[in-house]
């Protein structure tokens, strides 16, 4: 009878204690992202005018949003940066795990922790660094100019995406490198060693056992450096001020463009929109992604 | 454009701390009604530091007044957390800074004080006329001025002399032969840069006396095309034509401090404030630099224009008003003015550009000129009549976007990008509320 009672309270106890145990995750979800979000789908609706006040205006300003070019602007230059920077951080991030896992090299420790530290170097301090090495005045490039006698301009405007992909890649392939490094550790080393015997070379190792082992890990860094690229603003931000004639406007990508509206223009409804819509737009393709990739991976 | 700024009000920071020459006066008081009964704290945001110069000789004079001066930030950074403050009903301060060209942006929907009230206007004459100007919105003085920049030209004197100009141009024309001159010195060396500057544009505007912007209570007229605004767009469009201006560095940055410290770019056509940071951002030219007025659209004129300023307002939801517009006299016109000064303030008083001991001060920097005489004098030539739109916080950041083709690829005139501005900011300021035209 004793452990009857025992378990019935048990029974009743446990969805509160579990409750306990999420309490601090929930209620900073709660505060960081939920309520966030709410409200700025909430402000979304309204229009704060200068002269007039705020006012209800429903979806006029999701209207407004679609009818912008410069939104577009934006949005197009960051998908395409992400369609191509995305697919050649990624395979270097590859090349580079497959390299220190071969076992070939000698101090792939020391070789490891070079690739991984420029993320560890805050894209403020990197832009700066960047910004310093390809400008064309004093720069690295300045003086490579000076030597062959050329004019390559790394910040002209067609170029300036090209030197924030390789500032971003830069910054991020060593992340990368390290999720996939790890995937291939997971490995049972036993698998080589079977392949070894039966007559599979080193290629063949690469092509049917590392690769597949890669998918997982493959699907989530595609899911996180598309989320990356598109809130690209740091680097951009900074650019504008530390080199002329680079291109860069107050709405070179859509979260400059959203901080623009919130701040210089005190348009913080409209602003709103656009996050929303931008946050929307994120999570409809990192699902597709998700869906795909992860069906792969279930197939295999 | 933050930039700017920041180095203005590092300007007033200053580079010499002298010592407070006389003590406080004795006379009592001038503020009626200030209560003295009661203690009261009085905040103050600004971001030019020379305020807190003035704190203790005020606290003696009103012993329950406490003053807190804070930086909240510069520019647009104190202007959002204003309109916060005033949103949110709470944490308004008592006295708050701005830059001229945002006053209206707060005056015009009535979030700023009228000081008439406090008989400002008495005090009006002590002030150039461009500067009470600025702090007067349809006939109210909404603020007091706390510190001006005249425009002026300084220029590199060792480079223009290697160049074969002897003395500072005295006109435009002479400006344009100056750095045609200076660019046949060879190499990248210009006589000026200019990296879609909408201040320098706007100080040739107004120097010139056109008047692009009417503003009358929420009726704004944007209109480029009067003769003073032609001129001046039709000599710049000639510089950029004739790749007489360097385009490729932009202000306040790496490459512009090395310009200007290795003599590249000769001269800079900028406020009075500029006095202070230039010997910071250019050490090896010391003693090169110097100091003219602004190069005149016709020989034999005083006209002039300004680049930056702010003044002081007191909020309209400011809850001790008395008290603080008793601070506000004292630090920008009374006896708080000279010890601002001393650190390094550059006022629009009339009572301090006339001072024996201001205008004698000298820099071995600027070879020992008595660059203040310079800027005295361009500080009363200032043109009266200039009018910035409401919503001018914005429309600088949309100036740079629309003339971001024409500066990157000469794609385009001044003059049409002047017209997608005018277009930009009658679109905005429509739908801020404002009547745009």
């Amino acid at each position: 009878m004793s452990s009857a009672t025992t378990n019935a309270i048990r029974v009743h106890k446990r969805p509160k204690v579990g409750l306990l145990f999420i309490a601090p995750f929930a209620v900073l979800f709660l505060f960081v992202l939920v309520i966030p979000i709410c409200y700025s789908a909430y402000i979304s609706l309204f229009q704060n005018k200068l002269i007039g006040g705020n006012a209800f205006v429903g979806l006029d300003n999701y209207i407004k949003l679609f009818n912008d070019p410069q939104f577009y602007d934006g949005a197009i230059r960051v998908v395409v940066f992400t369609a191509i920077q995305v697919p050649i951080m990624l395979l270097s991030a590859i090349a580079l795990a497959l390299a220190i896992d071969s076992l070939r090299l000698h101090g792939t420790k020391f070789f490891r922790v070079v690739v991984f530290l420029p993320y560890a170097i805050p894209a403020i301090v990197s832009t700066l660094m960047w910004g310093f090495m390809l400008g064309i005045r004093y720069g690295l490039i300045g003086s490579l100019n000076e030597a062959a006698g050329t004019s390559f301009d790394p910040f002209a405007p067609e170029t300036t995406m090209i030197s924030i992909g390789v500032m971003v890649t830069w910054g991020f392939t060593g992340y990368n490198m390290l999720i996939f490094y790890a995937a291939l550790r997971a490995v049972p080393r036993e698998l080589y060693e079977a392949a070894a015997i039966d007559g599979a070379n080193e290629f063949h190792i690469v092509r049917y056992i590392k690769l597949p082992a890669l998918r997982g890990s493959l699907v989530v860094t595609i899911i996180f450096s598309i989320i990356g690229t598109f809130q690209l603003f740091n680097e951009p931000n900074i650019l504008a001020t530390l080199v002329s004639n680079s291109g860069i406007t107050s709405y070179y990508t859509p979260n400059l463009y959203a901080y623009n509206l919130a701040f210089t223009g005190s348009q913080q409804g409209y602003a709103a929109a656009l996050a929303i819509v931008m946050a929307l737009f994120t999570i409809a393709i990192a699902y597709v992604v998700q869906i795909k990739g992860m069906k792969n991976v279930l197939n295999k | 454009m933050k930039k700017r700024v920041l180095a203005a009000a590092a300007a007033t920071v200053a580079t010499l701390v002298a010592l407070t020459g006389c003590t406080g006066s004795s006379d009592a008081p001038s503020g009626a009604g200030v209560p003295t009964d009661k203690p009261i704290t009085l905040k103050v945001w600004s971001w030019d530091g020379t305020v807190k110069e003035a704190v203790p000789g005020f606290e003696k004079l009103y012993p329950n007044i406490t003053v807190d001066v804070i930086n909240a930030g510069s520019s647009t950074d104190e202007y959002t957390a204003l309109d916060n403050a005033i949103q949110a009903g709470s944490g308004v301060p008592d006295i708050a800074m701005f830059e001229y060209f945002s006053l209206p942006l707060f005056a015009i929907p009535g979030k700023l004080t009228d000081l008439s009230e406090f008989g400002a206007e008495d005090i009006a004459s002590d002030y150039v006329d461009a500067a009470w100007g600025n702090v007067t919105i349809d006939g109210k003085p909404y603020a007091l001025p706390s510190d001006y920049g005249p425009a002026a030209l300084f220029y590199n004197q060792a480079v223009l002399t290697e160049a074969g100009v002897t003395a500072p141009p005295a006109t435009w024309d002479e400006f344009y032969e100056a750095a045609k001159k200076v660019r046949a010195l060879g190499g990248d060396r210009y006589i000026t840069n200019d990296s879609a500057d909408i201040f320098l544009l706007l100080s040739l505007i107004w120097e010139g006396g056109g008047r692009p912007f009417k503003v009358d209570g929420s009726n704004v007229t944007i209109d480029f095309t009067d003769e003073g605004t032609t001129r001046a767009v039709e000599f710049w469009q000639k510089m950029l034509d004739e790749d007489l201006v360097n385009t490729k560095v932009t202000g306040w940055s790496d490459d512009w401090n090395r310009g200007l410290n290795e003599g590249t770019i000769a001269t800079q056509i900028i406020g009075s404030w500029f006095t202070s940071t230039l010997p910071e951002r250019a050490p090896d030219a010391a003693g090169d630099f110097r100091i003219a007025p602004l190069p005149q659209w016709e020989a034999g004129e005083t006209s002039g224009s300004e680049n930056g300023g702010s003044a002081m307002a007191i909020p309209a939801d400011a809850k001790n008003k008395e008290a603080a517009y008793a601070f506000l006299e004292y630090f920008t016109h009374g006896d708080g003015l000279q010890s601002r000064i001393d650190a390094g303030a550059f006022v629009p008083n009339l009572s301090n550009l006339d001072d024996e001991q201001f205008l004698g001060t000298t820099n071995e920097f600027f070879g020992d000129q008595k660059y203040n005489e310079v800027l005295a004098e361009a500080s009363k030539n200032v043109a009266t009549g200039w009018q910035y739109p409401p919503f001018f916080g914005w429309a600088r950041t949309s100036y740079e976007d629309v003339s971001a083709p024409l500066y990157n690829s000469g794609k385009g005139t001044l003059a049409d990008v002047l017209e997608t501005w005018k277009q930009r900011s009658i679109e905005y300021g429509n739908e801020q509320g404002f009547t745009v035209k």
